[in-house]
């Protein structure tokens, strides 16, 4: 699929009040970020500190990983690596098949969306429950996420209140947030208490001392594996952080960068497994590996998948996650996804205005717009060139470069204040949509420069 | 293990220009009286500090915070009023439905309200599972941020351990915060000297 973005983005502004309604409410994460980030007076050496700390590390990954593994194991842990999507899915169907377990619950974790476990765990039998609200309702509505964080942030209560009444019971027509979360709490609870196996992400791999740390506000992800005798952990390799200290940057900027908060409800720290449990932690590289030998992108490892570009970004908030063509949406998803395959995603790198407000919110300072001017760079020797671009760009280049030319362009220029709409305003210019042209001054800078018109202060 | 040594090998063929680690010393923010920003911090994410007065009984308190808790399970010696010892649940099922949990925490956090518990239970599910949670926390032991606190804290034998900043809760309908997801609908930390 290459379906251009701002073809995706005009059926999602066709209802223009969610899309108001999107643009105002992530707007407002970003500046309850804001908010958090002044009570800080070292916020920037934080950012520039987990910079550095995550640049270190990715430069140093087979060392951190080594150690992280045998402090793992040391710790009563099994260690598992995987190369690709495959591999991973293929672990843990084998951990399930062999302990005959029925029932998976999972708290979230974009790796294994990454890895499509669920369409696979389910396709060879296995119950998979979603824990995280968010991403229990959309599971229940056979949705994707839209946002890494808020995964639900496009579906309106009213919509979860239908679903609610359909596969929960609840009662018709009551859509109140508070009601329908602790209805989707009784129903979780049970879960939690029913499922024979736990799955994790992994926010952080401590190499020092071998700990799995995951981060939620709803405490799902301990919910979960208080129960089962078997908990795994579907972890990046990008994910291990040298130490505590190391760790601690990156858990002061972590929430205040995601949501606003100064810290997460939960900040769990998984490093034995429980008494009589099994704890296996599956090591994914699924193309990271690849990604530390290109300097040009190599900064996208550093990402703690954060979401605050998102949140920022003035395109993603008006045009949705479904917008864009890889999973993972906004800045970060646009780079990840020419990353993985830019023959199938080269339709997001049209999605930013390079307005630059994303490096500037990343807590691990990710040049997010440089690379995402890179690639458009690359458009053209990749084949997936806009050809109308193209011919305007050769147009003005043929302009641009011949003084001449450009001057009686320029001279009857103001011609078009006085065109028929019908010949300024059609389909061949998509600017013009939405839009209006300013006029075109009756003398250009050059003219009046010439006559002397121009004062210059002294 | 061909597949360790293949990711392995892939990471050190394309490792190219290495970066140093940087000295982690920032100039983190220290607050005068981090106790009372503890619990400015604590209140402002939905749960709250108290500091038991001095000769006041503990149990009485936990009593008139919480007089409907049927359910109170605690493994700490001077909680006269739990009902239900953790340390001697058959499996950690058996603790659902508990009212009340009190919990010994160990190192506080004044940036952001973290308390850090160390699992001194048998069944961790006590901490998540109770509706409401009561962390008993040395106000001595309460630092400015999260450097100090790594630096502090401590696991035993079990090999899990949480830092808990209020009360569980959840947005994701319409960003409407709503307190008491999975977890504990009400956090109190009961400061103790």
């Amino acid at each position: 699929m290459n379906a251009k973005h701002s073809e995706a983005a005009a059926r999602f502004i066709q209802n223009r009040a969610l899309e108001e309604w999107h643009n105002e409410t992530l707007f407002l994460v970003r500046k309850k970020r804001d908010s958090q980030a002044i009570t800080l007076p070292e916020w920037e050496q934080l950012r520039q500190l987990a910079s550095q700390i995550k640049m270190h590390t990715i430069t140093h990954l087979d060392k951190y990983l080594e150690q992280f593994a045998l402090r793992a194991e040391a710790n009563g842990a099994i260690v598992h690596w995987a190369k690709d999507a495959r591999e991973h899915n293929e672990i843990i169907h084998a951990l399930l098949r062999e302990r005959q377990v029925g029932k998976l619950v999972k708290s979230k974790s974009m790796l294994t969306e990454e890895c499509h476990l669920n369409p696979y765990l389910i396709s060879k039998g296995i119950e998979v429950v979603e824990s995280d609200l968010g991403e229990r309702i959309l599971q229940l509505m056979n949705k994707p996420p839209s946002h890494i964080v808020m995964p639900a942030i496009h579906i309106k209560r009213q919509e979860v209140g239908k679903l609610f009444e359909e596969k929960l019971h609840t009662e018709k027509g009551n859509s109140h947030p508070d009601y329908l979360a602790h209805a989707a709490r009784l129903h979780l609870r049970n879960e939690f208490l029913t499922a024979a196996a736990a799955l994790t992400g992994a926010n952080f791999g401590v190499a020092a001392t071998g700990d799995v740390v995951v981060c939620t506000n709803e405490g799902n992800a301990d919910m979960g594996t208080s129960f089962p005798k078997l908990h795994i952990v579907s972890m990046g390799i990008e994910k291990v952080t040298p130490d505590y200290q190391a760790l601690s940057v990156f858990i002061r900027l972590l929430a205040r960068s995601a949501t606003g908060q100064p810290a997460t409800a939960y900040t769990s720290h998984y490093r034995k497994p429980r008494k009589g449990c099994e704890m296996h932690i599956i090591l994914v590289d699924n193309g990271r590996s690849d990604i530390i030998g290109n300097p040009d992108h190599i900064q996208a490892l550093k990402c703690i998948r954060c979401a605050a570009c998102m949140n920022t970004c003035p395109v993603y908030r008006r045009s949705g996650g479904y917008s864009y063509t890889y999973f993972i949406p906004g800045p970060i998803g646009i780079n990840l996804g020419m990353l993985k395959s830019p023959g199938e995603y080269a339709g997001n790198v049209s999605a930013c205005s390079l307005c630059y407000s994303c490096n500037n919110v990343c807590p691990a300072q990710i040049d997010l717009a440089d690379q995402i001017y890179k690639w458009r760079q690359q458009l053209d020797s990749l084949g997936k060139a806009d050809r109308t671009k193209k011919l305007i760009s050769g147009g003005l280049k043929y302009i641009f470069t011949r003084p001449g030319l450009y001057n009686t362009a320029l001279r009857l220029a103001p011609i078009i204040n006085k065109s028929p709409r019908f010949l300024i305003y059609n389909n061949l210019d998509a600017w013009g949509k939405g839009r209006e042209l300013p006029a075109f001054a009756k003398e250009s800078f050059t003219q009046m420069w010439k006559k002397g018109k121009i004062k210059q202060h002294p | 293990m061909s597949t360790k040594n293949d990711i392995l090998s892939n990471i050190r063929r394309h490792t190219g220009q290495t970066y140093d680690m940087p000295v982690i010393e920032p100039a983190a923010i220290q607050y005068p009286d981090a106790v009372a920003r503890f619990a400015e911090v604590i209140k402002s994410v939905g749960g709250s500090a108290i500091e038991l007065q001095e000769g006041e009984d503990i149990n009485e308190r936990i009593i008139s915070l919480y007089p409907e808790a049927a359910t109170i399970a605690s493994n700490l010696p001077g909680i006269r009023i739990a009902t239900i010892n953790p340390d001697e649940v058959e499996t950690p099922h058996q603790l659902n439905g508990t009212a009340l949990a009190v919990v010994q925490g160990e190192v506080g956090v004044a940036e952001n309200g973290c308390v850090w518990i160390p699992q001194n239970v048998k069944e961790k599910a006590v901490y998540f599972i109770a509706e409401y949670l009561i962390i008993l926390l040395d106000k001595n032991k309460i630092v400015s941020n999260m450097h100090e606190a790594y630096r502090k804290i401590r696991f035993n034998d079990n090999g899990f351990g949480v830092f808990i900043s209020g009360p569980s809760k959840t947005a994701d309908i319409e960003q409407a915060l709503v307190v008491g997801a999975h977890g504990a609908k009400g956090v109190v930390v009961l400061l103790t000297t």
